[in-house]
């Protein structure tokens, strides 16, 4: 016979794995996680696709530091939730004869060799993640994607080194706690009373009415929409977590002692007094789980904020192949021209002149309507119908009648309702010209050296001729995209013709600012989904493992139930409703408190871009939705392994 | 060979303080087999866990072979507590990834005994114990009274001097109760075993030679077996429980 402590290690490792599967699963998604952004980060191929692309190994590793906290708390919290639970245990190693030290490296040990097997079992896995995001980075870019085998020796190794930080400073707490401790705490420790960190019931019932007030209070103060109000909201709404969790297991008892009868009607009473009994003693780590899911809703909410900006500000830009606008009134400069003939393949072009009216009537009335800056328009902006028909045509847009007597609004999509209800008649240069409909296709409306800003009048070209010079234009289709190289030496240009005129002129081609949406993009926002799944998945397995450790104790109440002739039909109804209670008490809380937060994110940015997809309600509507999808799962899981493991066989 | 010396242990806080033992003292010769009978928070636990090492005397001493436990560094306390101290319990204590061979040998062969060296003594001591048929199997595989002989077999297969037992048939049925106590005497009359063994049962503890009874933390009375049969020993033991004033079911 030949135990020694390695194999001894080895088949606890094993049983540990198999006990906190989800634990382990985590582990191993962690692993993958970190590995598929180690590999972008670590991609020539990825970090070539733009110039902009080279910011994101900063921000990826600066977000990493991040997660690799999160999960070194998820690491500390499970191994000290196993050491609790195998006490008696490991109190047996000491007392035949083990030394502290001998014990606490065997615990030291399993949890190597698992956090090594989710290491091994996370790189495989990360290698098809990897993929996915690989696909995900081209769809971006617009680039065709091909499947390739790749393993990333550099993004496993920079895993590997992450996991050895999360796992020495987890395990060496429980390593000293166990050289420390002594052999009556672990043999005895499943006897004692779990502590409640506020004893009496007075006192707590007095807490639950206090933070129910700071609930409301906060709530309100967050829907204020004032940026100080919020702050003092959410501090209220965190006071309110954690005394809302602290307090409510009393809350319960003294409800049902003032409606005795209330306590008997269908489940209620096993429902409440299990998840009381429960949560009597885990009132901080709930109020940690809710501060968890509300910073993980921020984190979506906020990465789909960047994507709408990216996306939003990118589509508005991207709307020619090329376009140049002068910050003065001159004309296009000469050698802007010169350098598109000799280097860029136009297949069409347009230079054309933005014009301002005397008056900002419609400038005053759309400020009336909507959050607008004017963006130094003294005038309502103004262009003449041949210019926008060409322009039009550049664009790829359908064609629009010719104008006589007309106008025409072309405006940003978020202006269209108030600018369609403007339908009274203007003189412009003495000329009367009645109302002539609405266009909102991206039009290059939102700077001052664009066409407009947030609108622009189409007027006939006599008209617009007649007026004010606001700045000058040059638009162009090409056979070929405008690389990015092009690009930069037009921007070059723009330098040298800004050190001599002090102007600062506009410069745009579709591809560059494709490339910095999609860059943009790929830069913010993943990091910030990477952070919102750790953290997401740090608090649905932790609230997991606490269900599930308790399979043993329910498996007992319901065999009981079921000698007492309890039917398993009410038993599931009576578990499905204690196991959704159970989840939904850290996830309402963040719900109050992140959906103002996200809604208050989504209005940040300038008007006009946060529109569709990238909308506050469906920033919300997704930011939430993806958030209870992987909750979900956990959920799932958890309650049917609840049922396997404690409802009596029907 | 265990001397305990006016022994005290106190526990809670300032405000709440419990005495469990009170200045108990008594002494164990070589080969003795006493039990330790008393209710539920009368200290027997308590008494065993000091004397195992398990917990802490408030004040007082406990010789084991004339060497204070208390002044034995932590360092030594593990060696101490392989060679000279075996632990039975009522819920068996034996750890479930392992066989129940491996559980005997566990201690031995984590100390880097020779492997074969372990494979004989747990060979052994499991004959001594008649579970040599289910050396094989995991503890959830074997009953409780085979579970409560293999970890008595644990406690033992190194040589240990003393076997403390805490109500070793407290989870077991009659006849497994019947068989453990029988082997336990066996181990106690041939093999020279000293056992103290807490018990709350009259019939576990008339196996004993002496029966030391614990009311409210101290030692309330002392009975020897003498040469009387287990029968008259087993009603003596009844008629003290009753003259204890407490409520005899409490402890039958």
């Amino acid at each position: 016979m030949s135990v020694t402590l390695s194999k001894l290690s080895l088949r606890n490792a094993r049983r540990q794995a198999r006990d906190y599967l989800v634990y382990f699963g985590a582990m191993v998604m962690a692993a993958a996680l970190l590995y598929s952004f180690n590999g972008l980060m670590f991609s020539e191929e990825i970090l070539t696709l733009s110039k902009s692309m080279n910011q994101m190994p900063l921000l990826i590793v600066m977000v990493s530091i991040v997660v690799v906290c999160v999960f070194g708390w998820l690491v500390s919290y499970s191994t000290g939730f196993i050491l609790a639970r195998r006490s008696r245990e490991l109190g047996t190693y000491l007392l035949i004869g083990l030394e502290n030290r001998q014990v606490a490296r065997l615990f030291f040990q399993e949890n190597l060799v698992v956090g090594g097997c989710a290491l091994a079992l996370g790189l495989l896995l990360g290698s098809l993640l990897f993929q996915a995001m690989r696909a995900m980075v081209f769809a971006l870019f617009g680039q065709a994607y091909h499947f390739s085998i790749a393993f990333s020796l550099s993004a496993a190794g920079l895993t590997a080194v992450y996991f050895v930080l999360i796992y020495l400073l987890a395990l060496g707490r429980s390593r000293r706690r166990i050289r420390k401790t002594q052999i009556c705490d672990l043999i005895y420790f499943d006897k004692r009373n779990e502590g409640a960190l506020i004893g009496s019931g007075k006192k707590r019932r007095g807490l639950f009415a206090v933070s129910m007030v700071f609930g409301i209070v906060g709530a309100l103060l967050m829907m204020a929409g004032d940026l100080t109000l919020g702050m003092v909201g959410a501090g209220c709404l965190i006071a309110f977590l954690y005394g809302f969790f602290l307090s409510f297991a009393s809350a319960v008892p003294a409800f049902f002692d003032k409606c005795p009868a209330r306590k008997y009607k269908g489940q209620r009473l096993l429902v409440f007094r299990t998840l009381t009994a429960k949560l009597a003693t885990m009132g901080v780590l709930m109020a940690t789980m809710s501060m968890i899911f509300t910073a993980t809703l921020v984190s979506e909410g906020m990465g789909l904020v960047f994507r709408g900006i990216f996306v939003g500000r990118g589509a508005e830009k991207a709307c020619f192949d090329l376009y140049i606008g002068t910050g003065g009134k001159e004309e296009i400069h000469r050698e802007y021209l010169d350098y598109i003939d000799a280097n860029i393949s136009v297949v069409q072009c347009r230079q054309y002149s933005v014009y301002e009216s005397g008056e900002a009537r419609l400038i005053d009335y759309v400020k009336e309507r909507e959050t607008y800056n004017d963006y130094g328009y003294r005038g309502d902006p103004i262009i003449g119908y041949s210019d926008y028909a060409a322009l039009r045509v550049l664009a790829g847009y359908e064609t629009v009648e010719p104008i006589k007597d007309k106008y025409i609004i072309h405006c940003m999509s978020y202006l269209e309702g108030a600018l369609k209800g403007y339908d009274e008649d203007l003189v412009l240069g003495g000329v009367a010209l009645s109302f002539g409909g609405v266009h909102t296709e991206h039009f290059l409306q939102r700077y001052g050296e664009g066409n407009g800003y947030g609108f622009i009048l189409v007027v006939p070209d006599e008209v617009a001729m007649a007026c004010a010079v606001h700045h000058s234009a040059y638009a162009a289709k090409t056979s070929e995209p405008v690389s990015e190289g092009q690009y930069y030496d037009i921007c070059a240009i723009r330098e040298e013709v800004e050190s001599r005129s002090g102007e600062y002129d506009a410069v745009y081609s579709k591809t560059a600012e494709e490339a910095e949406a999609a860059s943009g993009t790929a830069t913010a926002v993943f990091p910030l989904y990477f952070l919102a799944l750790a953290l997401t998945m740090t608090a649905a397995t932790i609230l997991t493992i606490q269900q599930l450790a308790e399979s043993g104790r329910y498996k007992r109440q319901f065999d009981l139930l079921h000698r007492l002739g309890m039917d398993v039909g009410e038993m599931k109804k009576a578990l499905g409703l204690q196991s959704a209670i159970y989840y939904a008490m850290p996830a309402i809380p963040s719900l109050l408190m992140g959906v103002p937060i996200l809604l208050n994110l989504a209005k940040m940015p300038e008007p006009g871009i946060m529109v569709g997809w990238s909308s506050p309600a469906a920033v919300v509507g997704i930011a939430v939705g993806m958030f209870f999808l992987i909750y979900g799962i956990y959920i799932l899981l958890a309650y049917i392994s609840l049922r396997r493991n404690v409802l009596p066989e029907e | 060979m265990l001397r305990v010396k006016n022994i005290e242990k106190y526990y809670g806080s300032k405000n709440n303080v419990t005495k469990a033992l009170d200045r108990v003292s008594f002494d164990v010769a070589d080969g003795e087999f006493i039990a330790i009978m008393g209710a539920s928070g009368s200290g027997k636990t308590t008494l065993l866990n000091c004397i195992s090492t398990i917990d802490r005397v408030s004040a007082g001493d406990i010789l084991l072979d004339g060497e204070s436990i208390a002044d034995i560094p932590s360092g030594r306390l593990a060696r101490f507590r392989r060679e000279r101290l075996g632990f039975v319990f009522q819920d068996f204590n034996l750890l479930d990834t392992l066989t129940v061979e491996e559980n005997i040998g566990l201690a031995l062969a984590l100390n880097h005994e020779d492997p074969e060296e372990v494979s004989r003594k747990v060979g052994e001591m499991a004959g001594r114990l008649e579970i040599e048929d289910i050396l094989g199997k995991f503890p959830y595989q074997v009953s409780g009274g085979q579970k409560q002989r293999a970890a008595v077999a644990r406690a033992m297969v190194a040589g240990q001097s003393l076997l403390l037992a805490d109500e070793p048939t407290g989870a077991l049925d009659s006849r497994a109760s019947k068989n453990l106590l029988e082997i336990m005497t066996r181990m106690n009359q041939s093999a020279g075993a000293t056992i103290l063994m807490v018990t709350h049962d009259a019939y576990s503890a008339s196996y004993a030679g002496r029966v030391l009874f614990l009311k409210d933390g101290r030692i309330f009375n002392e009975l020897l077996r003498g040469d009387r049969g287990r029968g008259i020993f087993y009603h003596e033991i009844l008629d003290v429980l009753a003259a204890m004033g407490g409520d005899v079911s409490d402890v039958i």
